[in-house]
């Protein structure tokens, strides 16, 4: 049963990761080389806050809120540069962010903060609260794309001039798309923390982000379901097959490389490919 | 009252001045043809005119308001609309969504409400009725990739009205529709123009233009030539001499 | 003396940078692709580079295989990696090139072994004096030089040749140029095989100065040299050759000031960002 409670963990919180991206990236069309520094800043916000006595369930608000304001500022970035520029701001915040963690004694330097305290409930617990935030965060982002605002995000995704030219302040939604995607990113980390309890600048390296792009580019950019369903397997594959954790990079460099070679549109698109062939 | 004035304006790229030192009022309730031959700077001026271009020099105002320091989106918003001459139609989008999107773009200056807002229904059959009327109402679900161009002019046209314009600004609406169906449009571009609304109608087809609009201003080389009653400018020996070698020589 | 053995190694440092980025910004001035899978090259040719040393003991010839032989290789990967993603969003080559480089360094550690090569004597490691305290090794002095040297060559084949005539009218315009009579696909070719030759050339450098090769080598020098070209105004020799060496001292010098609080690669990026904040289109770039 502890198995299975872990199993389970690793993908809800996989599943809140990558959908979070997948707002910034799929709905928004910003492309971030750095999620997992928000994925990083809520994890340390939430650690040294539950530490210190804080129940989780109330410090994954600080945690989303740091990793929000700094998303905030990032995406302040991103209205300075655009496109290719703006895919490597991202990725120099990451670096940043990891460079900067290694250097703080408070945030436990290079060594990382061990002895995570586990949650009220246990595994168990922590598997409630993680199916909760991701159920949540599948919710928003479901309504978002119903709402006016995934309307928007269509249009700036599309061609940013273009949404302009119809009226839409695309500075202001990106700044939200930015702002929704690393809050969210931020409670995965806070929840990732006191998954594994124990967390150090590695955790949340250039390749954790590479990880969240390739489920949101595999899943297919923007589709909901696609992502979650992509994050879930990949999140796990490596507990279950010794090859797949050995050559993790391997596989996540040929399945990018591959999707968007012969299916741009991911597993999402391939589904519905496929559907669309049954029907006739 | 004036509603657009464009003052002292100049625009160059490198070292060409594609618009150099031009003034320009539309006002309320005015249909104003806009001609001129290739690279004259038409396209350049309704840039400048929309924000998508900061002009060097020179002020544009819009009601009484200088705006040439606004975003686009922002004068969008404050009444202008524009058909761009290269169709920029939003290919993820349906030809509904495309001007059902413009449709609401009002609603959307805070993008709190437009997350708490998902009813698309009344914007669709707004973006239906506008699709109708120039003359794509099949269409609706099609996507912008399945048409040719004379229909993503209209799609242009369409989503410009959309905005509900107190300005309108097309940029050779009638290219792409042969004469039987560009006659049709101007007749339809013609009943836009009302007590409140401007409009500024760019054309080759200075046939077209002189049939519907009660005013012309020709522009050559980046600079103002001729602006007065259509009748006038036609005759004018400054329009020969722009368009020498071309259509009216 | 600090000061100059600073700037100095700042120097080397910002050669090698440059020696890997021009190759980035070639690729980029030509296809506008961030080619990620670039640093794969680089650590490539430091493989070939070790081995051919330690099986032949002439470091000439290790060099000139490593180039030639990347060089072919970076051909095969615009051939059948980028080629196909031509029409496509600049962005999803950009996530192809990630994949291909990751899926490389992992191919590289099969084949290669994870815990690296080292030479069995390593070559120029002699120490001289060239200021009165300051001592650098021949490799280091190797860098700079032929950093110099190959620059020069290149500033004089894209000036004066036919060749680099054609090539620069491809970048400026590519469909005027193919109206010239340009075979815009052998000028790619041309391009990818010396910018990976380039790199191939930077990787055996490294090896030389750290002697150690390793899979994951090029990780580093790929984001910073992405950093780099993004710095110099993205498809700019020039301003990427500035960036390099800017980088290069800013670092040493960076990592004895502020190195308690970012570690080395933090301040590259620090350095990144704060420029592009203020220059969004690069270094040299106006306003
Ligand atoms: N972004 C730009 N960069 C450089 N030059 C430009 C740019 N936009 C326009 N130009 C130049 O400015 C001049 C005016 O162009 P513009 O498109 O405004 O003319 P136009 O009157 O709309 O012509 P047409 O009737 O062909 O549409 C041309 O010489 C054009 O080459
Ligand atoms: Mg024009």
């Amino acid at each position: 049963m502890a198995y299975e409670i872990t199993v389970l963990t690793t993908m809800a919180i996989s599943i809140l990761f990558a959908l979070s991206l997948n707002v910034i990236t799929g709905f928004c069309g910003q492309v971030s080389l750095g999620h997992a520094a928000f994925y990083g800043i809520g994890a340390y916000t939430a650690a040294l806050l539950t530490k210190s006595g804080i129940p989780l369930a109330l410090a994954l608000l600080p945690a989303a809120a740091a990793a929000g304001a700094v998303g905030f500022v990032v995406g302040m970035a991103s209205l300075r540069v655009r496109d290719d520029f703006l895919a490597i701001t991202t990725m120099g915040v990451a670096f940043l962010f990891v460079g900067f963690v290694r250097k703080q004694e408070m945030l436990g330097g290079e060594i990382g903060i061990s002895g995570i305290p586990s949650v009220a409930f246990g595994r168990p617990g922590l598997l409630a609260l993680s199916l909760l935030c991701t159920a949540l965060f599948v919710l928003l982002t479901v309504h978002i794309r119903r709402s006016w605002m995934g309307f928007a995000f269509d249009s700036v995704a599309d061609d940013e001039d273009t949404a302009r030219i119809l009226g839409i302040d695309v500075p202001r939604f990106k700044l939200w798309a930015f702002v929704i995607g690393t809050a969210g990113a931020g409670v995965a980390g806070g929840l990732y923390a006191h998954h594994i309890r124990f967390i150090g600048p590695d955790s949340f390296g250039f390749l954790e982000s590479i990880t969240a792009l390739v489920m949101v580019i595999v899943g297919g950019i923007g589709s909901i379901w696609g992502v979650a369903l992509v994050a879930a397997i990949l999140s796990v594959l490596p507990l279950f097959l010794q090859f797949v954790d050995d050559y993790k990079l391997l596989l996540y460099g040929v399945l990018v490389f591959a999707t968007v070679r012969y299916a741009p549109g991911g597993v999402a698109g391939l589904a519905r490919t496929l559907a669309m062939r049954i029907r006739r | 009252m004036s509603l657009l004035k464009v003052e002292n304006v100049t625009m160059r790229f490198g070292g060409v001045a594609a618009v150099e030192d031009v003034s320009l009022s539309v006002d309320q309730g005015e249909m104003l043809g806009f001609i001129g031959p290739n690279g004259a700077g038409k396209t350049t001026l309704m840039r400048i005119i929309t924000g998508v271009l900061r002009p060097q020099t020179g002020r544009v105002l819009f009601r009484g308001e200088d705006v040439t320091r606004w975003p686009v989106d922002r004068r969008i918003r404050a009444g202008l609309a524009l058909a761009q001459q290269i169709v920029k139609p939003l290919a993820s989008l349906s030809l509904v969504d495309n001007v059902a999107l413009a449709a609401g773009a009002h609603r959307m200056v805070s993008p709190l409400a437009a997350l708490l807002r998902t009813d698309r229904e009344t914007e669709r059959a707004k973006a239906g009725a506008l699709l109708d009327f120039v003359g794509l109402g099949d269409a609706l679900s099609m996507m912008p990739t399945e048409l040719p161009l004379g229909d993503l002019k209209r799609l242009e046209v369409a989503r410009a009205l959309a905005l509900e314009p107190v300005l309108l600004l097309l940029d050779e609406p009638l290219a792409g529709l042969n004469q039987g169906e560009a006659r049709a449009m101007a007749d339809l571009i013609a009943t836009l123009a009302g007590k409140h609304r401007g409009i500024v109608l760019i054309e080759h087809n200075v046939r077209e233009v002189s049939r519907i609009c009660p005013r012309i201003y020709v522009q050559d080389n980046g600079r103002g030539l001729v602006d007065g009653r259509a009748d006038e400018v036609l005759a004018s020996p400054e329009l020969r001499r722009a368009y020498l070698g071309e259509e009216l020589a | 003396m600090l000061l100059l053995d600073l700037g100095l190694q700042g120097l080397v440092q910002g050669a090698i940078y440059a020696l890997i980025a021009l190759g980035l910004t070639l690729v980029y001035g030509l296809l506008r692709i961030l080619h990620v899978a670039h640093a794969a090259l680089f650590t490539l040719g430091g493989y070939v580079g070790v081995i051919v040393t330690n099986g032949t003991g002439s470091l000439p010839l290790a060099i000139l295989l490593a180039m030639v032989s990347v060089g072919v290789i970076g051909i095969g990967v615009y051939r059948f990696c980028y080629r196909p993603l031509l029409n496509r969003s600049p962005l999803v080559a950009l996530i192809a090139s990630i994949g291909l480089f990751i899926a490389a360094e992992e191919i590289y550690r099969l084949v290669f072994g994870p815990y690296g090569l080292s030479f069995v004597t390593p070559p120029l490691q002699t120490q001289v004096e060239v200021f009165p305290g300051v001592f650098l090794s021949h490799a280091r002095l190797l860098v700079v030089g032929l950093s110099v040297v190959i620059i020069g060559i290149l500033a004089w084949l894209s000036g004066s040749t036919r060749t680099g005539v054609a090539w620069r009218a491809t970048v400026s315009d590519p469909d005027i140029a193919a109206s010239f009579g340009i075979n815009i696909e052998k000028v790619r070719y041309l391009n990818f095989f010396i910018g990976s030759a380039l790199a191939a050339l930077a990787g055996v450098m490294v090896a030389l100065l750290n002697n150690l090769v390793e899979p994951t080598m090029g990780a580093v020098p790929a984001y910073k040299a992405l950093a780099i070209i993004v710095l110099g105004g993205l498809g700019s020799v020039r301003g990427t050759l500035v960036a390099s060496l800017a980088l290069g001292v800013i670092e040493s010098f960076g990592t004895i000031y502020i190195g308690h609080l970012l570690d080395r690669d933090a301040i590259a990026f620090a350095f990144l960002v704060l420029v592009l904040m203020v220059r969004p289109r690069g270094l040299l770039s106006r306003g």
